[in-house]
Parts: structure tokens; sequence; C-alpha cells
């Protein structure tokens, strides 16, 4: 798929191989909150004293403030106050500044992206936009200086890596598992700048939520895009969210790939990945009893409606253990609003949980720093030594399932001890 | 600042294991200014580097360096780094690089030549990584001319900057 993609998009008209050095046409560009002073910075220093004179295509430009809303610091205000500028002096239509989210998800939620699309971004999580059937990939900041000015980008056309899911899905998200599971097995750079294609019977029944996790971790796989074919869900999905007409991506049949991968999700262990690496996987019987201080369930990874229903689900009659702060952030303010709708967050919240804004903030971080000594377990993206503040705290990753089993315990434990029947 | 890719680099090594992440490299969120963050790089794995490394060492690191966020590695180049050799580079702080003109190389082998504290030297234009010490070598991939020019121009920008000067002047030139 992603030499159908180069080959589509590729200036020169020529086909796109493999290994290929491309300059590729960019159908959209997601801009977060980069989009102030670094862009500012580059564009004076490379000589562009006024700033970034153009942007190539203010309708194919969108702007989400997500990391940085609502402002945490007079710092950050007068660096959302400079976007706002920049986006109306370029003409920028699609900006998003006075509602929290995240941009990935939020790029989702007002269809601003679709199938078949080379949609780059100025965030590593882009990536996540293949649940969807596009070529989503992370760009880095003057590469963006370089799109909003032309439209175009230089990539390596990616070798393809085919990853073959099989088994049911149960009646709890997996995604999670599944992605860590396969960093554990493979290494943390099993896809290593190539292009994750997800196939297997498992993937019909995977929703949207789950194969955006999937895709997003694409990133902490080394991966350049992770993408899923298009189906009924995808259209499902972005029936009323864009009236754009698109073309999806499908494999050639006899399409080469540089390796296969298979898991069958039915002999898959809970697992959790420990301190400090995505791929420091094991299952979660050898974490167990390990106290905790914090659990979190947000980000572009798992902050998803069907991530935080089964914490509530799960919650019901339950609470969390004394002195655990267990913290939920919803992705955007629409999954916030489903949540709400739904009965979730009263769950959550009577159950002890501490819902916070929509946003960045939890996994990036910007709230629930650590302490020395602390324990989180975490379904967000990284677990970094210094992740979220102290280099003498400790994270574990792990499913939205297993940290609100482990939320309820005080303690990292199998999700079947605690909830009985699942 | 245009990097001159026909130098030869030399440098005292400082050497890192695998998957070395942006959050070390760039732990911004702590230290938001480039001052803090030069007092700070690379402090998780080891916390001597921020007060001991000199301008003109060279960090020698394993698979998969840069992995993680979209953070770039300006930091390290503020801090003296000349060179960054690793077995293997995540792509996005690969593409952070080589956009602001940051000389990373990509030298598999790399890591089983070269000691901590030792001597390495970068020879793009001949394709090789050595240890003068003794005198092993492994091959750095070279990169195509479209990014060699990139590295010349100093980074993305300042190409992109050189693209809009000569559209500029051949739009505004006569038509014969």
């Amino acid at each position: 798929m992603a030499e159908k993609l180069l080959t589509r998009n590729n200036l020169s008209g020529e086909p796109a191989r493999a290994g290929d050095f491309v300059e590729a046409r960019i159908d959209g560009a997601m801009c977060h909150y980069h989009a102030a002073d670094p862009l500012h910075e580059m564009a004076v220093q490379s000589g562009f004293k006024d700033g970034l004179p153009r942007v190539w295509d203010p309708d194919r430009v969108f702007v989400l403030v997500d990391h940085h809303q609502p402002a945490l610091s007079q710092k950050l205000a007068d660096e959302n106050a400079l976007i706002r500028r920049e986006v109306e002096r370029l003409g920028i239509r699609c900006f998003h500044d006075a509602e929290p989210g995240i941009c990935h998800q939020m790029m989702a939620d007002y269809g601003l992206m679709r199938p078949g699309e080379l949609v780059v971004g100025n965030d590593s999580h882009t990536i996540s936009y293949g649940a969807l059937n596009a070529g989503g990939t992370g760009i880095a900041r003057a590469d963006m200086f370089y799109v909003l000015l032309y439209g175009e980008l230089w990539f390596q056309v990616p070798p393809s890596i085919k990853v073959v899911l099989d088994g049911r899905q149960p009646d709890y998200p997996i995604a999670k598992d599944i992605i860590l599971h396969l960093a554990g097995q493979y290494g943390d750079d099993f896809a290593g700048s190539q292009s994750i294609e997800y196939s297997g019977s498992l993937v019909p029944q995977l929703s949207i939520d789950s194969r955006m996790c999937l895709s997003a971790h694409g990133v902490e796989v080394g991966a350049k895009f992770a993408m899923f074919p298009a189906d009924d869900k995808t259209r499902a999905f972005l029936r009323g969210r864009t009236d754009k007409p698109y073309e999806p991506l499908a494999p050639d049949p006899g399409a080469e790939y540089e390796k296969e991968i298979r898991l069958n999700v039915d002999e898959m262990p809970f697992v959790v990945a420990k301190p400090h690496q995505f791929g420091n996987v094991v299952p979660v019987d050898e974490a167990r009893g390990t106290r905790i201080n914090q659990a979190q369930i947000g980000s572009c990874a798992n902050g998803r409606f069907e991530d935080i229903e089964i914490a509530a689900r799960m919650l019901e009659g339950r609470k969390v253990a004394r002195g655990v702060r267990f913290i939920i952030s919803p992705a955007s303010q629409q999954v916030y609003l489903q949540c709400l709708k739904a009965g979730l967050i009263e769950k959550l919240v009577e159950a002890g949980a501490q819902v916070v804004t929509p946003g960045c903030g939890v996994c990036q971080p910007r709230v629930g720093f650590l302490s020395d000594g602390e324990v989180c377990i975490t379904a967000t993206t990284r677990n970094f030594k210094g992740r979220k503040g102290s280099l003498h705290a400790e994270i574990y990753l792990a499913g939205p399932l297993t940290v609100a089993a482990a939320a309820v315990a005080g303690e990292i434990v199998n999700p079947r001890e605690v909830f009985r029947g699942l | 600042m245009g990097f001159d890719l026909s130098q030869v680099i030399r440098g005292r090594v400082w050497k890192f294991g695998d998957s070395i992440e942006t959050d070390a490299i760039n732990p911004y969120y702590r230290y938001p200014t480039m001052d803090e963050l030069k007092q700070h790089t690379m402090e998780a794995y080891r916390p001597e580097f921020p007060q001991q490394v000199k301008p003109g060492d060279v960090m020698v690191a394993g698979r998969n360096f840069g992995c993680g966020s979209s953070r770039p590695g300006l930091v390290l180049r503020e801090v003296g780094v000349a060179a960054i050799v690793a077995e293997s580079v995540a792509r996005l702080f690969l593409r952070n690089s080589i956009s602001r003109a940051i000389p990373i190389f990509v030298a598999p082998g790399v890591t089983a030549i070269v000691q901590d504290g030792e001597t390495l030297e970068v020879d793009y234009p001949k394709g090789v990584v050595r240890n003068p010490a003794s005198g092993q070598s492994v091959a750095l991939r070279k990169y195509p001319p479209m990014i060699e020019k990139i590295f010349e121009c100093g980074g993305l920008p300042e190409f992109a900057r050189e693209r809009y000067l000569k559209e500029a002047a051949s739009a505004s030139r006569p038509k014969a």
C-alpha cells in the first residue's frame, strides 16, 4: 500500500518502489502547537524576516492547538496567541483553538483526513490516521515548514511488513495488549522505517477505536505508516464526517512484503511494558503485586470511548483503591461528550476516579507528574524514564482493562482476578 | 549554517545503548528553555553528560537512536556534539536532524569498533567511520544527492528559502 500511495502522489509521475527517494504531493498537513515559535524562528533564520510568506493551500492545512490547551502558563498563553495571529495572517480556515482535545482524535472526529490520502503532521502519532486507511506519518518541524510553503516533501519509500492478526475479539479492548505483545516479541523497532499493513481475521472485528490505538503505536515500533484496509466500519465512521470523495488503498493480490508477522490473539496473555521502554514487555502475572500510586487512561493511544467504557463498566459498584490517583482523560471533546451521554463519567467519578480536560497532558505530561519512587500504570503512549517528571519514578504501560484492575486493587494484577467472568 | 559533508570529523566518543529516546535527549516539558535543556540533556542515561561533554565530541549509539516523539535534537548541537553515529536511527529523529543539518550518520557495526572515551573518525566522503587507535572501520550510509543538498543549504527551511528566491526571480524575469 505504501508503494501505491507514494506512486499516486509522486511528483515525478514515476512508480515508487521500496527504497526510492521521492518528492511527494501532500494531501493534508496537521500542525499543532509547533505552529507558533518554532516555525517563526525557522522562517526568520532562513531569511523570511516577516515569517512564513504563505501556505500552499489554506484548505489542506489544519491547525489544532492540542498540547497546550487550556494554557497552563503565561508563556503558553502567549504562544497560543501567536498561533492565532499566524493562522489569521496565513488565511488558514481549519483552526481549533478554543476546544481542547488531541489533534489526532479531532482530525478523525471532524473527518479531516480520508482513506488513501498522504497526510503529514508535526507530531509522531500522526501515523494513527492509518486506522482509517490514510497514509498518516509524523514529520519534523522543519519538514512542516517546507510542506506549508510547497505542499510537497521528500520521502524514502518504505518496504511493507504484514502483520496478520487472527482470533476472536473479546468484549473488552485488546489493541494495547496486541501492540505491546508484538513489541515484546519482535523488538521496539521491528517495523523501523517500514510500513505496517494490518490484516487477518481479527481486523474486521476491530473497532475504529482499537485500530487507532494500533496505528498510533506504529511509531513505538518504528514504523512510517501503519495502515488498515478500508472496510464497512471505515465507511460508517466517515459517513457524516466528510462529504469529500476518497479513494482507498488496498494491497495488490500477491504484493511482496519485507516480512510477515502472525499473532493469534486467543493465545495472548494480558501484558504490561515495564519501565522504561515500550518493548520491555512481560505477561501481567510477572509484574503482579507491584504497588501503584497512579493509574491513567488517556492519550491518542487509549483515550477513546471503548477505553473509557471498559473502565466504567469494570468500576461500577467498585471503588478505586485508597491513595491511588486514577486519572481519566478523554481524547477529545467529542469523545468526552459521548462518554457523558453514555453515563460513563458518572460511574467513574462515583468510583473515585478523576476526569481531566481532554488533551495530551496526561501523557506528555502536563498533568499528573510523578514524584521520586512513585509507580504509575498507564494506558497512554510511552513509559520512558522521566516521561512523567521524576527520573526515579516507574511507569508501566498496559491496556485500559489492566489499568482499571490495578486502580481497584492498588497494585498490578491480572484483570481476571479482579473482574470475575471476563 | 550549512554543514559541510566533505569534512572529516574526529572526536572523543560518548557511547550509548539501544533505543535512546527523545525524552532523554530533549526533556523540554521539564526544562523548557535551551539553557536549561543544555544542563539536562541525556542525564537519564549519563548524569555526567551535560557537565562533561565538550565541543567536538562524538555520540555513538546502538539501534533505534532517537525513538519516541518528534522532538528535535538541536540541544546536542548546542552542547557541541560534532556528529552522531548510530547502528540505526528512528526515522523521525533522522528527518529532524537532516532538516536542521545536524550531522547524523547510520553506520551498522559502529558500536563494535569503538569504546566510550576513545576517538572516532567520521569520513563521509570516503563513506567510513574509523577507530584510529585500532584501525578498525565500518561503512556509513551515504545520503542521496537531494539530502546532501539539504545539508549543504543548512537545513530544509534554508533549502526552501533558496527555492523560493529562485522561483520568485524566474517569475519576475520578462518572458522572451
